[in-house]
């Protein structure tokens, strides 16, 4: 077994041997065994106490919460005993190995148990597999479907948020006067609360009768400068208030990104006689292209759980022009205790996430090979 | 009280004082809204001693008022219970804290219960947003972790409707004077399968809310007859008048400003925004002759798509363009305090926030020009059994619309198998619920709204600061909502808020334009008879009718 571990420079260092008596890994073997008999037993008494084959069961799932807990801490101190030195380097990684587990797998997993149900929590018959009907419905929601949709403009959006956030971060990069307060001055709409900002924006700013966007908007001609009643209007509306908020997030990324470009290379350009705009498309695009993608990446994974804004300052509306999945979701829960139906289009839209996210990376990765190639 | 009202009691002088005392003298021999209702001359020492805590404009009441309340108005748990009698009871009371009231002022009043009883409560505090999942999570995974609860009445449904709530024993219902309460407070309100199981604490409606200066413009009145209208320009007392006048209104100004009619809310708001659309539709589809205007009683087919509810839809749609320019994207919280308070528009429909706003809030620009009266009526309604359209000989058909149906005080059914333990929380709640702790409750910042017959006494009003004509012309139109024999009273029936929720998507579709009035609200139905079907049809019926009394 390899039990080394290689450094940078290529040596190889080995944990040290011990000579570790058998019968101490036999008895770490027997705890864990017995931890995990426990824990088994346990579960499984709860399920079928839950499902009303025996009676016997406790109150609620915590105690089976509890002996995960203990059989964590035996499976820890089993390795110990087995492996010693090694034991005590899964040490290191097994609390947020099985942390991980019981928080974001298990749930996952357990989400889509639940996504198969018909659970409405006024119901008076409670959860209820339901095979694909929750499958039925969400193929067959107009709501879905449509916020959706809405979901594609929202991304679209991003690429205009990056040109924003490229064109500040060059600014920034320059040597321009405040350039530190306009740093953090950019960075204050990332600082802000989304809610707050819908609040102060959407509600104050961009409000029909008293609000000072509308006003100036009146001056400037537009006779009713109403930004959430009719479809695209809302939509941009949306847009330009989300954009606010994240665009200093992109341009921080590549603001960072541009600071660590090689200076010698856009010098050389300089002393070649590129101008600006050469030297930017030839030089500095192309290297910023890996932030760029990230920035880029990161940002649609955040814009795909858009819901605060659109919460706040049209509840989706007008007829679901601006509705996002996140914000359907939240009323499915809510406003009407669907859980299982809520769940389902939960999970179908992490799916949804899953795959779109590792087509844009692959198409990424290829074009970018593309770039580099040419 | 709400407490913006209970502010601008705070902002009135001295003078305005003594004003309201000799109001009180004036009144006792004029007679008039309050001769219905006990003079002050024959209320309880203890009544007036009671609204003297801490006294107008000596500040907000603190803990120490709140227990000073509690302790004198014991007397009722004395006579019943005997000192120390629940020492080693402990419950647990759920309930909310929204702007630091309810349960903070439970505590208060409780104090001097628990200590004299020797019972000791444990509290769960909840932001209004936690409350419902809060309270159907615990019903659906069976963890019901509190012994008394406050709840509003429909979500009587989902605890009542599964066996969760203790029966209020005969003692209590004498102690708190039940038959006090405003008429659609009285059962069915309350009670589940013929059993009562609350106590009431706050009652709830929408009242028409007004302005006078537009009613009153003589420049609106030449123009009104100018274009041939029907009768005086006076406020709208039916829908059909209500469409006219906001149509009328459009393009027009008042004082320079543009002016406006009727203020739609068409953005939804979590499911209250439909109690927006029922004010509208009630008068149309609340037959005096039948109790049901929102579901068929035996079968729970949805009446929401019937010509009734559709007339109130497409009044809606049609009234929409002669509102502001951007109503669509106005919710209820936007039509009440960011336009009418504001100073626009001249018609409103909503709960009692609005007067007690009126005058009080900063942002307020109509509290000398605002009036209240019950929600417009109309010259025909709808009926459901017959399929056609009455006028009725008694004139148009009103129908308040009792929205929310107001806050309650509940035992959980978890208390019965301990007597001790039953008649403890029993007793709290009673307390809590008590006719002359009530009177404080209403008279002060509180959260709570009156409910009682006793509450309506102006006499008590104006003793305690209050302007004579407001809080008659607003208690007026809060009463007469009460006690009105064709009330809409709300289904309370599990789930009720989810049934609201899903209409509310729908009719965005409807007022954004992209579904006629009958289509949208046939969705809405087809939507409900899913709900239905999901939460059980059958228990579904039942519910209804035991949350109608029948």
């Amino acid at each position: 077994m390899q039990t080394g571990q290689a450094t940078a420079g290529g040596q190889v260092y080995e944990a040290a041997e011990q000579n570790l008596s058998a019968r101490r890994k036999v008895w770490g073997r027997i705890l864990i065994v017995a931890a995990s008999l426990g824990l088994a037993i346990m579960v499984m008494w709860q399920l079928l106490d839950s499902m009303g084959v025996i009676a016997t069961g406790f109150p609620n799932w915590r105690p089976v919460a509890f002996a995960y807990l203990v059989w964590a801490i035996a499976l820890g101190a089993g390795q110990v005993m087995i492996h010693g030195e090694n034991g005590h380097r899964a040490l290191f990684l097994l609390p947020a190995l099985l942390f991980t587990i019981a928080m974001v797998i298990f749930p996952t997993f357990f989400g889509l148990y639940i996504a198969f149900t018909d659970w409405n929590l006024s119901s008076f018959t409670g959860q209820k597999f339901n095979g694909l009907d929750n499958v039925r419905a969400l193929v067959a929601d107009e709501y879905f479907w449509n916020a959706l949709l809405n979901m594609v403009y929202y991304v679209l959006s991003v690429a205009v948020q990056y040109a924003i956030a490229f064109g500040l971060a060059l600014l920034l990069n320059a040597e321009i006067k405040a350039r530190k307060f306009f740093r953090v001055a950019f960075l204050l709409p990332f600082m802000l609360s989304p809610v707050a900002i819908s609040w102060m924006i959407g509600k104050s700013l961009m409000e029909y009768r008293f609000g000072p966007l509308a006003t100036l908007m009146r001056h400037l001609g537009w006779e009713s400068p109403a930004f959430f009643a009719t479809p695209w209007i809302a939509r941009l509306s949306i847009v330009a208030m989300d954009s606010w908020v994240w665009i200093p997030f992109i341009m921080i990324l590549l603001l960072a990104g541009l600071q660590a470009l090689p200076k010698e290379v856009q010098e050389a350009a300089k002393v070649d006689g590129a101008t600006p705009w050469q030297s930017f498309w030839q030089i500095t695009f192309p290297l910023m292209l890996p932030i760029s993608v990230t920035a880029i990446v990161l940002r649609i994974i955040f814009q795909l759980k858009l819901a605060d804004i659109v919460i706040n300052t049209t509840s989706g509306g007008p007829g679901g022009a601006t509705d996002t999945v996140s914000s359907f979701i939240f009323r499915e829960y809510r406003d009407r205790s669907n859980v299982g139906y809520g769940t389902m289009v939960a999970e179908a839209y992490l799916i949804i996430i899953i795959i779109f996210i590792t087509l844009l990376l692959k198409v990424l990765r290829r074009w970018m090979r593309e770039e580099n190639d040419a | 009280m709400k407490v913006e009202l209970y502010n601008r009691l705070m902002s009135m002088s001295r003078r305005d004082m003594l004003k309201g005392a000799a109001a009180v003298s004036a009144l006792g021999v004029a007679g008039g809204y309050a001769a219905s209702t006990p003079t002050f001359a024959a209320a309880d020492d203890l009544r007036a001693a009671i609204l003297k805590i801490p006294g107008v404009g000596k500040g907000s009441p603190t803990d120490a008022d709140w227990q000073k309340v509690g302790e004198m108005t014991l007397g009722a748990t004395k006579a019943s219970i005997k000192e120390g009698e629940f020492k080693g009871v402990e419950l647990s009371f759920m309930g909310l804290n929204n702007q630091n009231l309810h349960n903070l002022l439970f505590r208060g009043f409780l104090k001097p219960w628990e200590a004299y009883t020797g019972a000791k409560i444990t509290w769960i505090d909840l932001a209004q947003a936690d409350y419902n999942p809060r309270l159907q999570q615990a019903i659906a995974s069976g963890t019901i972790d509190f012994d008394i609860l406050e709840m509003g009445a429909p979500f009587e449904g989902d605890v009542g409707g599964k066996g969760l709530a203790s029966e209020m024993p005969d003692w209590v219902k004498k102690q708190i004077e039940f038959d006090d309460l405003v008429n659609y407070l009285k059962p069915p309100v309350g009670t589940w399968n013929g059993k009562q199981i609350r106590v009431t604490i706050d009652g709830d409606t929408h009242n028409f809310n007004y302005r006078t200066d537009y009613f009153a413009d003589a420049d609106l009145a030449k123009a009104w007859a100018a274009e041939g209208h029907k009768g005086d320009w006076s406020v709208p007392n039916t829908w059909q008048k209500v469409q006219e006048v906001t149509k009328f209104l459009k393009g027009k100004k008042i004082k320079g400003q543009d002016a406006y009619g009727y203020l739609d809310a068409p953005k939804g708001w979590g499911g209250f925004g439909f109690y927006f659309l029922g004010s509208r539709a009630t008068a149309y589809a609340k037959h005096p002759d039948d109790k049901a205007w929102l579901f068929d009683i035996d079968t729970m087919k949805p009446r929401v798509n019937n010509p009734a509810w559709v007339r109130a839809i497409q009044d809606e749609i049609d009234a929409l363009p002669f509102e502001p320019a951007d109503q669509l994207n106005a919710d209820p919280g936007t039509t009440g305090f960011q336009q009418f308070l504001a100073g626009t528009g001249s018609m409103l429909s909503w709960w009692g926030d609005i007067g007690s706003n009126a005058k009080t809030s900063d942002s307020s620009v109509v509290g000398d020009v605002v009036g209240f009266s019950i929600l417009p009526g109309s010259d025909d309604v709808y009926n459901s059994k017959t399929g056609k359209w009455d006028t009725l000989a008694s004139g148009p058909n009103f129908s308040p619309n009792m929205a929310y149906l107001g806050w309650g005080v509940y035992v959980m059914a978890r208390v019965d198998s301990d007597s001790k333990k039953h008649k403890a929380a029993w007793s709290a709640a009673a307390h809590l619920g008590g006719k002359d702790l009530s009177l404080w409750t209403a008279a002060y910042p509180s959260g709570f709204q009156p409910y009682r017959n006793s509450h309506f006494n102006i006499p008590e009003w104006v003793a305690a600061g209050y302007d004579e004509k407001f809080i008659t012309s607003y208690l007026k139109s809060e009463a007469d909502s009460y006690n009105h024999p064709n009330a809409a009273i709300e289904p309370r029936i599990p789930g009720i808020f989810q049934y609201y929720s899903v209409a509310e998507d729908e009719l965005a579709k409807i007022f954004a334009g992209k579904a006629t009035a009958q289509a949208g609200a046939d969705a809405i139905a087809a939507a409900w008879e899913k709900l239905t079907d999901q939460i059980g049809r059958d228990s579904q019926i039942k519910l209804y009718k035991a949350s109608l009394g029948m």
